[in-house]
């Protein structure tokens, strides 16, 4: 237990040194998983430590969100008071109906033109493919390089872990990037996927209900897959979530009234 | 767009009604008399300000619903916000699509007027009205609480909330305050927008954060010394800022000076500070009207056969009748005999020396229409201070919760300023209808 929790302080010494150095101009990335929602709360911590404000929060909407993710950020960000601005690129969203339609390049505005010639990309067109090379930076990373050059942001947190992908074994805490140049803060890197869940339990911190679900993993909706049935952390947990529609909205019908006294 | 309107809409009035919900004649007197609420003193001397009953029972969902109807509930079928479905006690919750009359926006469509319509109770789930409707409480998902759909995202921008979190807001009255204050926000700048933006006719925007916080913190008012006391006066002070802004459009608006215009503010209830919550349930119980099937019964599921009568929110009881209900064993010619016991042991209930009922109605006094047989067979209303309560089950007839307003059928409040006049809500639809 005590090497659990001197990872947690670890990221907590990465948060402060983090805060220290960038101040307001840090932004944190949330996406509304596990890992961000945690990040997100160790920061909630430390600036209350330290009494300065908590830094705002970049989401990233990629057009093909889980509805449950995007009611889970709404309701998390007004109950932790939390200043969320949701980027996008609807210049290329608008441009496709359904995932796989053709868009062509030179419907496209300058600022995404420019950032296809980063890729070297010299096709016409492309399909609305999310997950590709080409529609990932188009639909992530291009709208994060425009807001952190329109707001002059000189950091951005992320909750990336080692133990997630090969690529990531070299990553730092602190890691210099360019065009636009900035840093990216990881405070979560030597976390792994159960250090994560043990902290979000122990200290009841709010997660998507699609965790419950036997998601281990929450990217966007067409590519994200289920491994299991179990809960993501893998406890035999009852589960009694309503996944039906409309049985979600009476439970929360219901809520509603009983919190007026109406029930 | 907005230069072309200025030009053609030259020979039509327009209606304004800011609703503030919950809020009682005798409150926003007293501000007044105070100094507080400098735009509604201001506004107010001109025109007719006055009491106003409401609809029975007095919750926003019927009375809203009575006064966009022009009826009540034996005609627009909204009796309460919950209802059972028929010839079961499985409990739903009646909704925009339950609302059995035709609504004054559609009127107003019929004569090609537009109605830009926020916030108003009751309209949810959203679907086309001649204009542009926000639905209000109890509206879950912004996604089916607006028409037109095209509206969501600016709402988005403008980080409109359908409500405050009153799960969080009744427990932490600082987040409460914040709560308020954003919902606030959200909804001015929403408004804004679709009065500037929209072609309309009939203006209607609602606000529900007061109806929240006179729930939430009633002692924060009358008492100077309450901690919220600063809050609740500051909260009251922004509602005004907003209705000032919204009057000031509307004397800009062409037609003003020829009064062709029509400005009116209400509410759909009032409120008083509450000293026990009743629960009718429990009362029933106590006196051999009802059983269930288990100690502590979850729903009206667990409703006992030969149950004589059940409640439902918040002043409804329901005689539990034969071939009306799977577990009813009373007849007809049993009915009245009923009625006349439980409504004299209700006139009799007293807390610490007190009258808790102060009127025993039956059904047929105050509903009509075709509808009235799906309505409670008493209804009641209570003396200020007693919170009458329709839960299932409750281990005593008296209790507290944290709450700390009621509502109250007497004492909302009109304001018009073409001077117009009525006694209750319902009747209002009438009057919006002869402005055009």
């Amino acid at each position: 237990m005590d090497e659990f929790k001197n990872r947690i302080d670890l990221s907590k010494v990465v948060i402060r040194e983090a805060l220290e150095r960038f101040g307001r101009n840090l932004v944190i990335a949330w996406t509304g998983g596990k890992d961000s929602t945690l990040m997100l709360w160790l920061y909630q911590e430390v600036c209350r430590e330290l009494s300065v404000t908590l830094p705002t929060c970049m989401f990233i909407d990629e057009g093909d969100s889980f509805e449950e993710i995007l009611d889970f950020i709404d309701k998390v960000k007004r109950q932790w008071e939390v200043d969320v601005v949701t980027i996008q690129n609807a210049d290329v969203s608008n441009k496709a109906k359904e995932l796989g339609d053709i868009i062509r390049v030179s419907d496209l505005n300058s600022r995404n033109r420019e950032e296809l010639a980063k890729l070297d990309f010299n096709e016409e067109n492309f399909p609305f493919e999310p997950e590709s090379y080409v529609c990932n930076h188009l639909m992530k990373t291009a709208p994060m390089n425009l807001f952190i050059e329109e707001r002059g942001v000189q950091a951005v947190s992320t909750a990336i872990r080692r133990d997630e992908q090969e690529a990531r074994i070299e990553e730092e805490y602190f890691s210099p990037r360019q065009t636009p140049a900035h840093t990216r803060v990881h405070p979560m890197l030597h976390c792994s996927e159960r250090d994560i869940w043990n902290m979000i339990h122990g200290n009841d911190i709010p997660f998507c209900s699609l965790y419950y679900q036997g998601y281990r993993s929450l990217g966007i909706r067409s590519n994200t897959t289920k491994n299991s049935v179990l809960p993501a952390w893998e406890q035999d947990l009852e589960n009694t979530v309503e996944r039906e529609g409309r049985g979600q909205e009476k439970e929360q019908i219901m809520a509603k009234l009983r919190d007026l006294g109406y029930m | 767009m907005s230069l072309l309107k200025k030009f053609r809409r030259k020979g039509a009035g327009k209606t304004v009604i800011i609703g503030l919900d919950g809020v009682p004649y005798s409150l926003l007197t007293d501000l007044m008399q105070k100094g507080y609420l400098k735009n509604m003193t201001s506004i107010f001397e001109q025109g007719h300000f006055a009491p106003l009953e409401v609809s029975i029972p007095e919750i926003s969902s019927v009375s809203w619903s009575s006064f966009m109807t022009g009826t009540q509930p034996g005609e627009h079928g909204i009796f309460g916000f919950i209802d059972l479905v028929p010839e079961t006690y499985q409990m739903t919750f009646p909704n925009f699509s339950n609302l059995q009359t035709r609504t004054l926006f559609d009127e107003l469509g019929d004569r090609k007027k537009r109605s830009v319509v926020i916030n108003l109770p009751s309209t949810y789930p959203a679907r086309e009205i001649p204009g542009v409707l926000i639905s209000g409480f109890v509206a879950i998902d912004i996604n089916k609480a607006v028409y037109p759909r095209t509206l969501i995202p600016k709402l988005q921008e403008f980080n409109y909330y359908i409500d405050v979190d009153t799960k969080k807001g009744r427990e932490d009255h600082d987040f409460l305050f914040r709560d308020l204050d954003r919902t606030l926000v959200g909804r001015e700048l929403a408004a804004a927008y679709l009065w500037e933006q929209e072609d309309w006719d009939l203006f209607v925007l609602v606000i529900t954060g007061t109806d929240r916080l006179l729930h939430f913190l009633w002692d924060a008012y009358g008492n100077a010394n309450h901690p919220h006391h600063q809050n609740f006066i500051e909260y009251f002070e922004k509602v005004d800022g907003v209705v000032g802004r919204f009057y000031q459009r509307h004397t800009e608006l062409s037609g003003f000076t020829d009064n062709r215009n029509h400005f009116l503010m209400l509410s759909d209830h009032g409120f008083t500070g509450i000293r026990s919550e009743v629960c009718l349930n429990r009362w029933l119980q106590e006196n051999g009207f009802l059983s269930f099937t288990t100690d502590e019964p979850q729903s009206l599921e667990d409703i006992a056969d030969g149950s004589k009568a059940f409640a439902l929110d918040p002043s409804r009881i329901y005689i539990n009748y034969e071939g009306r209900y799977p577990g009813g064993k009373v007849a007809p010619s049993d009915a009245a005999k009923i009625k006349e016991r439980i409504a004299s042991g209700l006139k009799n209930l007293v807390f610490e020396g007190a009258p808790v009922i102060q009127r025993v109605f039956d059904r047929d006094e105050i509903y009509y229409g075709p509808l009235v047989d799906r309505g409670p067979d008493i209804i009641l209303l209570a003396n200020p201070g007693f919170d009458l309560k329709g839960k299932v089950y409750s281990p005593t007839v008296f209790g507290r919760s944290v709450l700390q307003g009621m509502h109250t059928q007497k004492d909302a409040f009109l304001y018009s300023d073409k001077k117009k006049k009525v006694d209750n809500i319902c009747q209002i639809k009438e009057i919006i209808m002869n402005d055009f």
